[in-house]
């Protein structure tokens, strides 16, 4: 792990797969969530929650369109793709048996 | 369509770039106005809230340089990125550039060349199948010197017959058996030619398995029934013989005139069919005078043979040692058979030995000297580079400083250097590789005998590999030495040091320790080009026994089938009495072998009341001389007693002849030899009996077989004596005027006398004397230039690193010079670090030098490899240019105001 402050990535990943399977969310709204759903125990940087998107993109796991934000303002909107989906539920059967929650249920 | 979808993103991401950049700027603005409008929201003043919202976000350049990792195109991206930056970056600083290409080019252009060579003449396996299992047989009489000598007939067919490890044994012949050279008259329209040839067998092709492109090959009938007085009328022209001289016109059938007989043309050979690099143009089928090959002493043939599949050349050599054990009791005779225990004069036994091994002969080792030689050139380019690139590297610490700062990581760093150093090495490579094809060919060009194999040398595959890997290591080793430093230091303190444009310790080590190694591979380089220089100069101040100044030669060939040897004389006679004629030549000759390059006879001679040491009545004479005309005068050999041959000799009646001084010490042992009486084979020039010579002189030695071979025992007989002369002689001329301006003159003569006999090897004896020490002189050359060019850079290098130091060291020397030293200090303690890097470069070296000089010394004539006049030369050579390439930025630094110097600072 590059960062020590930083998520497991794959643990980003998932998170922010999960928040965008609802419906389409630009960045902002995407960390925003994120810190809300967690009760502002986890702030996700810029600076792991773009490359993070893109990494997505590139995966073709989600896809993004520009569209108008409440306010009007142009955002780029990250929506869940067929296979981002499927993504998602391998991630989430794994989940009991990733290493970061044995970690946890053991210690 | 996951698959495709990812293709299309990156593709996007690569093409649509602009797009791309500039949704992602928008996005990360997007995310930074919300933060700002949240701030406001939660009551801080707009201001404020955009600096919070800044410095929460940190910096933006290095999360979009994040992002676009994650798009993973960087790599081609970046990779363009580079390419271009730094032909901007390269073209701003040309004189750096050129520097550096150039250098580039001249040692990557000179290990390509060599390598070509290497590759073409050593490695490469030759252009038969399975060249592997090819062995070459010799004779080897170590007894009197001879080596890699032709077997006897018998020999020959007992050994095809006895051996079980060969699939095939073949026998080739140059010359011996129809003709006494590899060489034959040839008439193609009318246009008479000298082209070369070669006497094969069936068995020869079988066993180099090669066929001709049209037409047959010989039979074993044709080759192997040795009756009559010629071999059968038939031959094989080469594929390049056909096609220069008969326009590729269909010939197969028809007839053309070889040696003055009408040959019928049975074949073509395939491009580049060839035996022994002989360049062999015409194809004959193997004949010998039956006499000939009923002897046992005749030796004649040279063997080819390929091993059966499985058969090692070991297991081969071992059953040759076998038969070697008794190979008379064998084949059922005790006369002059091959032995294991050659002790004897007469002796001499067989060896086995690979083809490629044979045709190389000893050319190899002074071209893996030559190869060692510019790897060295190389290493001295490479190390002349790093010092420059240090330098450079110095300038543009800033540049890298703040780049890294800006986000750039320290991969993305050294991609760039690495991408300045290829862009370098591969100009320097392509341009190396342009000027080694050129200097191949002008090689070749310039010296077409001196290297075996040359009409197969390509820039080939292997050969581009090489110059590519020379390339990628060269630019690799950039781009590490470029950045190396930075690795060390911090980024605040190499930022401020960076402004005052000095470094650390290491550098000055690493910069002296490049320049001490320069300068010693120079110093190795040097000694071994000036040991050649030597060599060379004393192989042309050789005595070769003669005065060749002013002498013109040629050659030419009286075809044996339609003259016979009394006509022959006549003929000879007649070009020589033209010749006399003409003004301006003081004196003509004929004679059967010109030295000092001809092949030995090796002829058996009775001698009367002579026992040698092997308890026969005869000595094996190295050397028949048969001459016309006054051979000593003309030639300029002392007689150094009793008297030459003389006109009054032609009618008398007792045959007379004139030994060497080796040949009178080898018989007579210090007693006066005239008045003695020896029994040359009247065959072996023409006569039909055997007949006792008087010896009426003695005439000083002259080398023969190579300037720098020991003469041999020589035997002169008189033609004009005989009235008889064989098929091919050497004329020489004793004149004023050049070979050029006698060419008309004797082209005219010869075909007055006969118009099928072409003029060869019209030159004088000057170049026969650049021809025999061609191949010392080639390496002398070669290695003399790579040595001129390691010199030139070791003091560009220690140039380099002096200018370097006086840079650093302008603030001390200003104070120096501030507290009173004087300009002639600064001068000489500049200079004195130049030759303390000089001085220890040189001790390597000569260090270096000596331990390597055990493999040269093959190669040198006439000189030690601690020639101590040589290595001093050297160092007085070194160490001047050190003092030239210091005097400059040492005078630069004495010249240094320290007012100047002290304010900048």
């Amino acid at each position: 792990m590059a960062k020590p402050t930083d998520l497991v990535q794959g643990t980003l990943d998932l998170l922010i797969l999960k928040t965008i399977s609802l419906e389409p969310k630009h960045g902002w709204a995407i960390a925003k969530r994120i810190q809300q759903v967690s009760q502002e125990a986890l702030q996700i940087q810029q600076g792991s929650l773009y490359p993070a998107l893109h990494r997505l993109e590139q995966q073709a796991w989600n896809k993004a369109e520009w569209r108008p934000t409440e306010t009007g303002r142009m955002a780029k909107f990250y929506s869940l793709t067929s296979s981002g989906r499927k993504q998602l539920e391998r991630e989430l059967a794994n989940w009991a048996s990733t290493a970061i929650n044995i970690v946890v249920q053991e210690a | 369509m996951r698959m495709l979808d990812k293709v299309r993103l990156r593709l996007r991401s690569l093409f649509r770039r602009p797009n791309v950049e500039f949704e992602l700027e928008t996005e990360l603005r997007f995310h930074l106005d919300q933060l700002i409008e949240e701030n406001i929201s939660s009551g801080m003043p707009p201001e404020e809230a955009r600096r919070a919202a800044q410095r929460m976000i940190g910096g933006i350049a290095q999360y979009k340089e994040e992002c676009r990792d994650m798009r993973r195109v960087n790599f081609v991206e970046d990779l363009v990125q580079d390419v271009r930056y730094t032909i901007r970056s390269l073209a701003k600083s040309p004189g750096f550039t050129g520097v550096v290409v150039a250098t580039l080019a001249l040692g990557i252009g000179a290990n390509i060349a060599i390598f070509t060579i290497v590759h073409g003449v050593l490695l490469r396996p030759l252009d038969y199948p399975k060249p592997d299992q090819l062995m070459y047989l010799t004779a080897e009489a170590p007894a009197i010197g001879g080596t890699r000598s032709a077997l006897s007939a018998p020999e020959y067919i007992e050994f095809r017959q006895m051996n079980r490890s060969f699939a095939a044994v073949g026998a080739y012949s140059t010359g011996g058996a129809a003709y006494t050279t590899g060489e034959v008259n040839l008439t193609a329209g009318d246009r008479p030619l000298r082209v070369r040839s070669i006497s094969v067998d069936a068995h020869l092709l079988k066993a180099l398995s090669i066929q001709p492109e049209q037409g047959r090959f010989f039979s074993d009938e044709e080759t192997a029934r040795w009756t009559g007085t010629l071999p059968p009328p038939i031959a094989i022209l080469s594929h390049e013989l056909w096609r220069t001289a008969f326009g590729q016109r269909p010939l197969v059938g028809q007839k053309v005139e070889i040696e003055g007989r009408r040959h019928e043309i049975v074949g073509i050979m395939p491009p580049g069919a060839d035996v022994m690099d002989n360049h062999t143009q015409v194809w004959l089928p193997l004949w010998l005078h039956p006499n000939t090959a009923a002897q046992r002493g005749a030796h004649v043939l040279y063997v080819i043979a390929r091993l059966k599949g499985g058969i090692t050349a070991k297991v081969a050599q071992t059953e040759l040692s076998a038969f070697l054990e008794n190979w008379g009791d064998r084949v059922g005779t005790t006369d002059h058979v091959p032995t294991n225990r050659p002790l004897r004069s007469v002796d001499h036994t067989l060896q086995l030995r690979a083809l490629q091994d044979a045709i190389v002969g000893n050319a190899s080792r002074p071209i893996w000297v030559l190869q060692a030689a510019v790897g060295f050139v190389l290493l001295i380019v490479c190390a002349n580079l790093a010092n420059l690139v240090m330098a450079r590297a110095g300038a543009r610490r800033r540049e890298f400083v703040l780049r890294t700062a800006l986000g750039a990581s320290r991969g993305r760093l050294l991609r760039q250097s690495v991408t300045e150093g290829a862009v370098m090495s591969g100009a320097g490579g392509i341009l190396g590789l342009w000027l080694a094809s050129a200097g191949v060919r002008a090689l070749i060009r310039a010296y077409p005998t001196s290297i075996p194999r040359t009409s197969e040398l390509a820039i080939n595959l292997p050969v581009l590999l090489v110059a590519l890997g020379l390339s990628t290591g060269t630019a690799l080793l950039f781009g590490f030495v470029a950045l190396g430093r930075g690795r060390t230091s911090s980024m605040a303190a190499a930022l401020k040091e960076g402004a005052r444009g000095s470094s650390g310790a290491w550098r000055h080590y690493a910069r002296r320790g490049l320049v001490i190694a320069q300068v010693a591979f120079a110093v190795m380089l040097v000694i071994g080009a000036g040991l050649l220089v030597q060599t060379v100069y004393n192989l042309t101040r050789i005595d070769a026994g003669f005065d060749r100044s002013r002498l013109v030669t040629f050659s030419m060939t009286l075809p044996m089938a339609n003259s016979e040897p009394v006509t022959r004389a006549q003929a000879y006679q007649r070009v020589l009495d033209r010749l006399r004629s003409v003004p301006g030549v003081l004196g003509t000759v004929a004679m059967s072998g010109l030295p000092p390059n001809r092949t030995p006879d090796a002829i058996a001679t009775p001698i009367e009341n002579y026992t040698s040491d092997d308890g026969r009545p005869f000595e094996i004479i190295d050397y028949y001389q048969f001459v016309m005309g006054d051979y000593f005068g003309t030639m300029g050999i002392p007689i150094v007693a009793g008297r030459g041959f003389e006109r009054t000799d032609t009618a008398s009646q007792g045959k007379v002849a004139i030994v060497d001084e080796t040949l009178a010490k080898r018989i007579w042992k210090g007693q006066n030899p005239i008045g003695r009486r020896l029994r040359p084979p009247g065959g072996s020039f023409g006569a039909s009996d055997d007949v006792w010579h008087t010896v009426i002189g003695v005439a000083k030695d002259v080398r023969q077989r190579g300037v720098e071979r020991p003469a041999g025992t020589e035997l002169y007989v008189s033609l004009d004596q005989h009235g008889v002369a064989p098929p091919s002689m050497s004329v020489v001329m004793r004149t004023t005027l050049p070979p050029a301006a006698l060419s008309g003159t004797i082209q005219r003569v010869v075909r007055e006398v006969d118009a099928a006999v072409p003029v060869v090897r019209l030159r004088d004896m000057d170049s026969v004397f650049a021809e025999s020490i061609r191949r010392p002189r080639l390496l002398a050359q070669l290695l003399g230039s790579f040595a001129g060019l390691a010199l030139l850079l070791a003091a560009i290098g220690t140039y380099g690193v002096l200018s370097y130091i006086v840079t650093e060291r302008r603030r001390e020397i200003g104070i120096r010079v501030a507290l009173g030293a004087t300009r002639s200090h600064v001068l000489t303690q500049i200079v004195k670090e130049g030759l303390q890097v000089t001085a220890l470069g040189v001790t390597i070296g000569l260090a270096g030098a000596l331990a390597v000089n055990r493999l040269f010394a093959s190669l040198l004539f006439g000189v030690q490899p601690t020639d101590t006049a040589t290595i001093g030369f050297v160092i007085a050579t070194i160490t001047a240019v050190a003092v030239v390439a210091s005097w400059l930025p040492a005078w630069r630094a004495s010249r240094l105001d320290p007012n100047v110097v002290l304010r900048d600072e």
